[in-house]
């Protein structure tokens, strides 16, 4: 059996098309029957995410599975032709295997290292054996596809490094302070980006939040979405010395938070270390704070420059995540090799097993003047026989056949012991 | 065969460093854990070394200005592997090792030589003033340490160079933590000790304090450690300052503890 895989992703196809064949395919399951159900596949699996839409199958005959697959999408889709060609490629056997494991491990999305990506891979796997549409092949090669990503994430730095705005800050934050739990956020201006750090500084364990706004009307409703309390601006300086983490985003022209304000919230707080971000343009906090003890101030500006600088690592990192995945696939192949030769093994040694059979058969006159001892005693000597004769080409045929080329070896094999023909007769 | 114990000790310290070192260059957590794993195993070797030895003196197991040394690189090991344990920074175990490291070369060049003792010394009294003090200074060093790596944090936090080597490092509530606990901690045993020798110079010499040149270093050193548990708990000195006196705190005391005998006459033998 041979593994193929078709598709399109967001560097090969424009959305449209993705969307389009996104729509038509609708349930995972459908798709996932509908490509089962093709002569030449014997195991499938479809992937849908918003950057991507394959199709990997376990099949008999690769060229023409393919050119089956290609019609499917393109009719499913009902795309015009031409322009589906450019768009799609198409792998076979190991470079399927090691496309498969360069998604799974996120090298191939559009942000390097995110990690929905995998989790999407094993949904579409799920969905897959739902619907019995995964044998020993896929299993074999899902199941290692997640081993290599894990290894990937685990070996390489690629995605520990946050490649967002606000992941950025959620990162600085617990550099500075350690762990977030029961810290507090104090939000100047409700601006949509204070609003979307924030939800990520909450997800990581900040519990109490507090918005000030010039009018407090206008923060209500971004307050009660946190459970926050709001305060207008006159309340500020006492705000900023319950904080520990301040985000503004106000439109005022001058400084909203200034030198004499920290100062005071510091001794309030006892030191304790304060981290702002500062999103605004004009600035809201005075630039004098970078310069304090105990508090650190970014601006959007400098969040964007880490941004920046870890998609650049991720690139270097992928570089070493890359020679991760060329091992695991030569371990995979390896293995897939070795099950070509599974078939022909069998019928070897049921082709011995009956030819004892009936050579037992033949002599059963004077096997049955022997006392039931003396007979399992002649079994047990024949049946030794046999083993050690099969013992070495038959590990021996495994051992050649993983380092691929098993085809000779086999037919070889099949021709010495007279086992194209249906010798079972 | 008790030093057979000690070179075991001192290879598997120097393993321990190395691949600590091999870590933070490739950034690999495993290799951190086995480190750290094979710090702890430089410590048993050493522990069992320290008793065995101990065991065979019968006084005390610190006698000499070398035993001294492995015994202060023990207890900066053991009392990192304690904090590992707790706040499971195993970072600072880079920072750790090299020193002790350090430590255990010098005290190899001496360890094995013959220990002829002042009879004066052959007491409980000793023993106590000894084993707390060096213990003291072994939280001051880790305090020390942490505290570098506190100025390497927040300057990196500060020139925004938060992805690579930052990555590594704990985060600064974490560092202040582990610092401040090792001063408290450092400053009680420190406490105990020199109030155990002052007692004991009473009875031997005849005064609490002889203005021996040992005394005055560790007296200053321990009146700024007072100095900033005092600003700590008062107006809340943290951070930086807090950072830069620790480091201070412990380099004058690594000064009374190696350099006075170099320079000054001293009543102590190390």
């Amino acid at each position: 059996m041979n593994i193929v895989l078709l598709g399109m992703n967001h560097k090969s196809a424009p959305l449209e098309l993705r969307e389009r064949l996104t729509i038509a395919c609708g349930e995972e399951q459908q798709t996932v029957d509908h490509v089962k159900s093709l002569p030449q596949v014997k195991e499938a699996l479809y992937l849908a995410t918003c950057n991507r839409v394959e199709v990997l199958a376990a099949v008999d005959n690769p060229d023409r599975a393919m050119d089956q697959l290609k019609d499917f999408i393109v009719t499913h889709g009902n795309l015009p032709l031409d322009d589906m060609e450019a768009c799609i490629y198409r792998y076979r056997d190991d470079e399927a295997v090691r496309h498969l494991f360069r998604v799974a491990a996120s090298l191939d999305s559009m942000v390097m290292g995110e990690p929905q990506i995998l989790g999407q891979v094993k949904d579409a796997y799920r969905a897959s054996v739902e619907r019995k549409a995964t044998g020993v092949l896929l299993n074999r090669l899902l199941h290692h596809a997640f081993r290599a990503a894990k290894r990937v994430r685990t070996e390489t730095a690629i995605s520990s490094n946050a490649v967002s705005v606000g992941y950025t800050a959620v990162t600085l934050a617990k550099k500075i302070m350690g762990g977030l739990a029961g810290k507090t956020v104090l939000i100047v201006g409700a601006g949509e980006m204070a609003e979307l750090v924030t939800r990520h500084l909450v997800k990581n364990g900040v519990e109490s939040i507090i918005v000030a706004n010039r009018t407090v009307e206008n923060a209500r409703s971004l307050a009660e979405s946190f459970d926050g309390q709001v305060v207008g601006f006159e309340s500020l300086p006492g705000a900023v010395g319950e904080a520990d983490i301040i985000i503004t985003s106000t439109g005022a022209s001058g400084y909203v938070i200034d030198r004499g304000m920290i100062t005071a919230a510091l001794r309030r707080r006892r030191n304790r270390l304060l981290f702002m971000i500062d999103i605004a343009v004009p600035r809201d906090i005075d630039p004098v704070a970078a310069a304090m003890d105990n508090v650190y101030l970014y601006n959007i500006d400098d969040l964007q420059a880490v941004v920046d600088e870890n998609l650049k690592t991720r690139h270097v990192e992928a570089e070493q995540a890359g020679r991760i995945i060329d091992e695991e696939v030569e371990n995979f192949e390896r293995w897939r090799h070795s099950l070509a030769v599974v078939p022909a093994i069998v019928d070897l040694r049921e082709k011995v097993e009956s030819i004892t059979r009936r050579e037992f058969d033949r002599c059963g006159g004077w096997l049955d003047a022997l006392g039931e001892e003396d007979r399992q005693n002649v079994e047990i000597l024949v049946n030794g026989i046999i083993n050690k004769i099969l013992h070495e080409p038959v590990t021996g045929l495994k051992e050649v056949c993983e380092d691929g080329g098993a085809e000779e070896y086999v037919a070889a094999l099949r021709r010495l012991f007279g086992l194209e023909d249906d010798f079972r007769r | 065969m008790e030093y057979c114990v000690f070179t075991t000790a001192l290879v598997v310290y120097c393993v321990s460093t190395a691949v600590f070192a091999v870590s933070m260059l490739v950034k690999r957590v495993v290799l951190a854990k086995l480190a750290v794993a094979a710090l702890g195993f430089a410590v048993l070797v050493h522990t069992v070394f320290i008793l065995w030895h101990w065991a065979g003196s019968g006084i005390s197991p610190v006698v000499n200005i070398y035993e001294a040394l492995s015994f202060v690189a023990w207890a900066v090991s053991g009392s990192y592997l304690v904090f590992q344990a707790i706040t499971k920074t195993r970072v600072l175990g880079a920072f750790v090792s090299p020193p002790v490291l350090l430590l255990m070369i010098v005290a190899s060049a001496g360890i094995a030589g013959p220990d002829e003792i002042d009879r004066s010394l052959e007491t409980y009294w000793v023993t106590v003033h000894v084993i707390f003090t060096l213990t003291g200074t072994a939280f001051f060093a880790l305090a020390c340490c942490a505290a570098l790596m506190y100025l390497v944090q927040d300057r990196l936090i500060r020139k925004r160079k938060i992805s690579d080597f930052s990555r590594l490092l704990p985060s600064l509530g974490d560092l202040d933590k582990i610092s401040h606990v090792s001063v408290v901690w450092g400053f009680l045993l420190l406490t105990v000790g020199i109030v155990s020798g002052s007692l004991w110079a009473r009875t031997a010499w005849g005064d609490h304090l002889l203005w021996d040149a040992k005394q005055v270093a560790t007296l200053a050193a321990w009146v700024l450690c007072a100095l900033l548990l005092h600003q700590r708990l008062a107006i809340g000195w943290k951070g930086k300052r807090a950072a830069y006196l620790s480091i201070g705190a412990f380099i004058i005391l690594l000064f009374s503890f190696v350099g006075v005998n170099m320079f000054f006459p001293t009543v102590h033998r190390f």
